[in-house]
């Protein structure tokens, strides 16, 4: 193999894939990027045997075939090397080693065969479907916050993505939980997703995929098989294994019935929340509304540091009512809102809080509160 | 720890048989147990026929026919072994009391006010003996593990310094069960292996000794055979676990037969966190089989517990794996549980109610709640009735060879 690629590429590139390289490997290949060169074009391909990247550049190719080195140390050199400058690389006559030159740097990296890099893309992927990366973003952006790191319950340790129907027609959705809160987001869905099945996308994977919506500007193809996904953001192709569980039935932690309302300012309560928890302890971090006639007080007590205090003005016209929360989840959610006002469907200090932006029916966020 | 034997260990001879001879002469210089069905202490007339403490009580009378069998006067023990305690501190505020009868205290810095340690100690002795009646047996040494091994050497009525310049040498020749943690299966391990002393061990290359006693234990054993011991006394001593353990002599390893101590054992623990308003993360069961060996199994939850049905029913799980991983095993000697991670009782996060099959552990969820009111009614009522007043039916009816009083006094302040 041999092959010139200009450094901000191949280093633009380099910066999608090493991500998904794990820092520590028990097999060797794993640490390593797959470089397949052929046609005019050099393709790079990293995996954690759970999620697999490939991304294909434009190279000057003058004799085809494929390696494997070091991801970190590759992306570190090109890193280094100077603006503008022209990489190349050469595999040696019995393929053990890369040499990368670039002026007159020269390393000579060691390299593992190309056939031993396993390969996760493949497959039927009978479901496909098109998306816009910024709607793709969206529904992330809106529920990634809520997914469960405990590992004992892996089946919540992503996002579930799945249609549903609705009075407009079907919804794609995305919901995902930690068993404290919940967030769901929506979208009209594609054509071709209405028959995919409920899919648990892991919460590496979904990171990944915001992180490159963002750069991504037009439409992201997205195919589904029984245990993968596979998505195709311009030259970028991430596949992924799904997780194998079942979802919980979460409609039934929606409330329906929650009949006090109350509507407040999003930025005012945010940073009203974010001022009063200065004083919380790490652990603990309860924030205590105080909602009676128009008003709401907010009250963080911290034995070992002192109390914090400060009063809001609110639409609220129910019984007067105190309900604590985490101020974490409280800033999280606020985070996540976003026009003007924030309405919270309560029912009692016991029972699941609705969030919702007001006039949005996308998205919602359900709260537990903590016992007062 | 300093260069010169400041640390003093004291410990009551024989306490609740000096106790109970205390309030009634009459059994004064003859043996005497207190107990009945397992002997809880035994008296010095009493040990010398080969009677002691977790002995059955047939066993004791087939080894001394004349031995006194007495009931526990448990409300003396706790008044007259805070007054010995008050004692000490009338020398040092560095006073760290370990159970209801010893405690250690570092005497440094006091010698311009009573005099040298040494002077000290038979001050305590004496006033002891004077005020309160008791023999209380003195350890004096450089360490901690050094003046604990001095007191029980002094041991009946006695005192013993040990001087700095000479210590291995006094160390070296005792044997190696006066060691913090060797036990009955370790001593037999190191014997297996010609290791009787304590000088035999210290000998010892460190990786012969781990590959006997394992590397946390033998690293341990070996700094104290050489006397390194940097263990401060730690005057606010509040316990970082909270346990209660529960020996059956000898029973079949069977369901109907440990979950009625495990929930008896659960009930113990939990009360106690949550009379201290705190709760636990980490679950540990130890169960000890017919060869005194034990294993250990724990869990640490994503929430702290304080409810007696969630800790017995993890402390169950944790009993059936390490039986199902002890198969061999048919009969059990001992058990016991712990809850260590101690945190106070924050506010709480409730659970969504997404009808999980762990919510069941997490006392955040609904479940929870309901058994948090349970356990509040029923401490309550005792709190009113008394502690037999009212109990889960797992363990009613359970008979316990130890009275209540007893293990109260052995427990420590969480």
């Amino acid at each position: 193999m041999k092959a010139t690629i200009e450094r901000a590429t191949l280093l633009k590139s380099l910066g999608h894939i090493h991500r998904v390289v794990e820092r520590r490997n028990t097999i060797p290949i794993l640490s390593n990027v797959l470089l397949r060169a052929e046609g005019e074009k050099l393709t790079l391909k990293a995996t954690d045997l759970d999620v697999e990247i490939t991304e294909g550049i434009p190279a000057e190719v003058a004799t085809p075939g494929a390696t494997t080195v070091s991801a970190q140390i590759l992306y570190d050199i090109t890193r280094k090397l100077p603006e503008g400058a022209e990489v190349a690389l050469e595999v040696d006559g019995e393929g053990r080693t890369l040499t990368v030159r670039a002026g007159r740097s020269r390393f000579s990296l060691q390299a593992l065969p190309a056939s031993d890099f396993p390969d996760l893309a493949t497959g039927d992927f009978p479901i496909r479907f098109q998306l816009d990366a910024s709607a793709l973003k969206q529904l992330i952006d809106r529920t990634q916050f809520a997914i469960s790191t405990e590992e004992t319950r892996y089946y919540l340790n992503g996002i579930y993505l799945h249609v549903v129907s609705a009075n407009t027609g079907p919804m794609l959705r995305a919901v995902a939980t930690d068993g404290h809160r919940l967030a769901q987001a929506q979208l009209g869905a594609p054509e071709g997703a209405a028959e995919m099945p409920g899919i648990i996308v892991p919460r590496k994977t979904v990171g990944e995929l915001q992180k490159l919506a963002e750069i991504a500007d037009g439409d992201v193809t997205v195919e589904i098989s029984d245990t993968k996904i596979r998505t195709t953001i311009g030259p970028i192709v991430l596949t992924s294994k799904l997780i194998d569980g079942t979802f919980p039935p979460y409609e039934r932690v929606i409330p329906q019935a929650n009949d006090k309302v109350l509507k407040v300012d999003r930025g005012e309560f945010s940073d009203a929340v974010d001022r009063v928890s200065t004083i919380a302890s790490e652990r603990g971090r309860a924030v205590k509304l105080a909602l009676s006639d128009g008003r709401m007080v907010l009250t963080v007590n911290n034995p070992d540091s002192g109390s914090a205090t400060e009063e809001i003005g609110v639409q609220f016209d129910a019984a007067p009512l105190e309900i604590g929360f985490n101020s974490r989840y409280l800033l999280d959610i606020g985070g996540q809102l976003k026009t003007g006002t924030a309405v919270f469907r309560l029912a009692d200090p016991g029972s699941p809080t609705l969030i919702q932006d007001e006039g949005e029916n996308d998205a919602l966020y359900v709260l537990m509160p903590m016992r007062v | 720890m300093g260069a010169t034997a400041t640390i003093l260990h004291a410990d009551l001879d024989a306490f609740y048989a000096s106790v109970e001879q205390l309030l009634d002469p009459s059994l004064r210089g003859r043996p005497i147990a207190v107990g009945g069905g397992v002997v809880l202490a035994a008296s010095y007339e009493a040990k010398k026929f080969g009677v002691h403490g977790g002995m059955s009580g047939r066993k004791a009378r087939e080894l001394c026919p004349e031995l006194r069998f007495v009931g526990g006067h448990f409300d003396e023990y706790q008044r007259l072994g805070e007054a010995a305690i008050k004692v000490i501190g009338d020398f040092t505020p560095l006073v760290e009391r370990i159970s209801i009868d010893e405690a250690f205290a570092d005497v440094a810095g006091t010698e311009h006010l009573f005099g040298p340690p040494e002077a000290v100690a038979r001050a305590i002795r004496s006033r002891v003996r004077e005020e309160l009646g008791l023999p209380i047996s003195v350890g004096v040494a450089r360490t901690k593990h050094l003046a604990k091994i001095a007191s029980q050497v002094a041991k009946p009525d006695g005192l013993l310094v040990v001087d700095p310049v000479r210590e291995l040498e006094f160390l070296h020749q005792l044997p190696v069960e006066l060691m913090w943690g060797v036990g009955p299966v370790t001593k037999a391990e190191l014997a297996a292996a010609g290791v009787t002393t304590i000088g035999q061990l210290a000998a010892m290359p460190g990786r012969s000794l781990e590959g006997i006693v394992g590397q946390a234990i033998g690293e341990k054993l070996g700094a104290l055979a050489w006397n390194r011991d940097p263990r401060a006394i730690h005057t606010e001593h509040r316990a970082r676990s909270v346990g209660a353990q529960s020996a059956l002599g000898r029973k079949a390893a069977r369901e109907e037969v440990y979950r009625p101590t495990l929930h008896y054992l659960a009930d113990r623990v939990a009360t106690r966190l949550r009379a201290k308003e705190r709760s636990g993360r980490t679950v540990t069961a130890r169960v000890r089989f017919a060869d005194l060996r034990s294993v250990t199994r724990s869990t640490t939850l994503p929430a702290g517990i304080s409810a007696t049905t969630i800790l017995a029913e993890i402390a169950e799980e944790l009993v059936r794996a390490a039986l199902r991983d002890h198969p061999g095993e048919r009969i059990v000697s001992l058990l016991a549980i712990s809850v260590s991670h101690l945190e106070p009782d924050a506010m709480l996060q409730l659970e969504l109610p997404l009808g999980l099959a762990d919510e069941k552990r997490r006392p955040g969820a609904r479940l929870a709640a309901a058994r948090r009111k349970a356990d509040g009614a029923v401490d309550a009522i005792r709190r009113r009735f008394g502690r037999e007043a009212v109990a889960y039916g797992t363990v009613a009816g359970l008979a316990h060879g130890v009275p209540e009083g007893f293990r109260e006094l052995a427990e420590k302040e969480i």
